[in-house]
């Protein structure tokens, strides 16, 4: 659907209507990024058998283990006034937006200002084992993962905001040697945080949404208007459905559709 | 603006193109490589594949962005740079020389008429910052 979006957007120019979407996974599911290499980064074996299926993001990136997260997406043209010039100007403006969000729900979150290396050889295929600059850290360990990619003047960025966090099964899905994973998990607890670690009561998704979207409009200084998909939008969607992120050649090999 | 050359063509996104009778050559700008950063991997199409202007035809990953690759002319690709799979670096490096990415035999030469020169792709570059 976001690469549906980054579609029309492209085809609309500068009518081009800016969007942000929230939206959550019904089962748990493996994102990999563009350019990841599945069978050197996910044990596929352990998804199969568990039942969790592997798809491959338009944006760069590392794997994530979506679940019990909330995902967020903007698209707007680059040259949109909200957003300053570079790559790192949409991430850093983004995670101002988030981190105001978290603030109303009682989670203090800082951005990071540099960009930290992976220590671990084993896990550095995960998104949430290394934080990037301007990336979201609650005391340090990090609670929300973004990438991203430009085309023809539009930009689509997503990114993942842990709710909850299952270091265990986040590893069993991405070390991809079968065998004890409790070593990684608690490498990974120590730099990886969610939502409820630190929120003072349960909120319904709904409502953590709801805030988030106050966020970025009081940050962004702007109003946000209910939608739904357009009619373009939803036929570009299901092109995309069809030829690409429902086939596997797409998923587990990279190829692109025209490649098929 | 460091780094363009006189004898190329550019893109309004950051291709550049060298031509030869039929026959173009084609990378990413300074500009672009700069504005990407460290690049990380390129997704190039095979040989004999047909581009088309202003579609994508290939896929950069750089440090915090994937970027698509948007063909300046239409026409089947007859070489890939093989050099970026041991050391994509060259496209940072020496984006207008080393680093190029494919070769592609024109279909329709007139589609170099929508491309700018030097000078030009200097202003719009400009504009295009100082529009931020």
């Amino acid at each position: 659907m976001d690469e549906a979006i980054l579609r029309e957007n492209q085809r609309r120019g500068s009518d081009a209507r800016p969007t942000l979407r929230f939206y959550g996974w019904t089962k748990p599911t493996i994102s990999l990024g563009y350019f990841q290499d599945v069978a050197a980064e996910v044990n596929i074996g352990f998804c199969r058998r568990n039942n969790i299926p592997i798809i491959r993001r338009p944006t760069g990136g590392k794997a994530v283990l979506h679940h019990d997260d909330l995902t967020y997406s903007v698209i707007a043209l680059e040259d949109n006034h909200l957003f300053p010039a570079g790559l790192l100007g949409t991430y850093k403006v983004i995670s101002r937006c988030i981190a105001a969000g978290l603030e109303k729900l009682g989670v203090r979150a800082d951005i990071l200002q540099e960009g930290r290396e992976s220590e671990s050889a084993e896990l550095s295929a995960f998104c949430f084992s290394v934080p990037s600059q301007y990336e979201l850290l609650v005391e340090k360990r990090k609670i929300c993962g973004s990438a991203q990619i430009r085309s023809r003047g539009v930009f689509l960025q997503h990114g993942s905001l842990l709710m909850n966090f299952d270091p265990v099964q986040t590893c069993r899905a991405l070390v991809t040697s079968d065998g004890p994973v409790s070593e990684e998990a608690s490498k990974l607890q120590q730099r990886v945080t969610s939502f409820y670690e630190y929120a003072d009561r349960r909120y319904a998704y709904e409502d953590v949404c709801g805030i988030l979207k106050r966020a970025f409009e009081e940050s962004l200084g702007i109003r946000l208007v209910d939608g739904v998909l357009t009619e373009e939008e939803e036929t570009v969607k299901e092109r995309l459905l069809e030829y690409k992120y429902r086939d596997s050649r797409w998923n587990m090999e990279g190829k692109r559709p025209y490649e098929y | 603006m460091a780094g363009f050359t006189d004898d190329l063509l550019f893109s309004r996104e950051h291709t550049w193109v060298r031509i030869d009778g039929n026959i173009a050559t084609i990378g990413i700008t300074d500009y672009a490589q700069e504005a990407l950063g460290e690049i990380f991997s390129v997704d190039l199409p095979n040989m004999d594949t047909y581009v088309e202007q202003d579609e994508p035809f290939g896929t950069i990953e750089a440090k915090k962005t994937v970027a698509e690759l948007i063909s300046p002319i239409s026409g089947d690709i007859i070489s890939v740079n093989e050099d970026l799979s041991d050391d994509v670096g060259i496209i940072n490096s020496d984006p207008y020389n080393t680093g190029w990415m494919i070769v592609v035999a024109m279909s329709d030469s007139s589609e170099l008429d929508d491309l700018l020169d030097a000078d030009e792709y200097g202003d719009f570059v400009e504009e295009d910052e100082k529009g931020r």
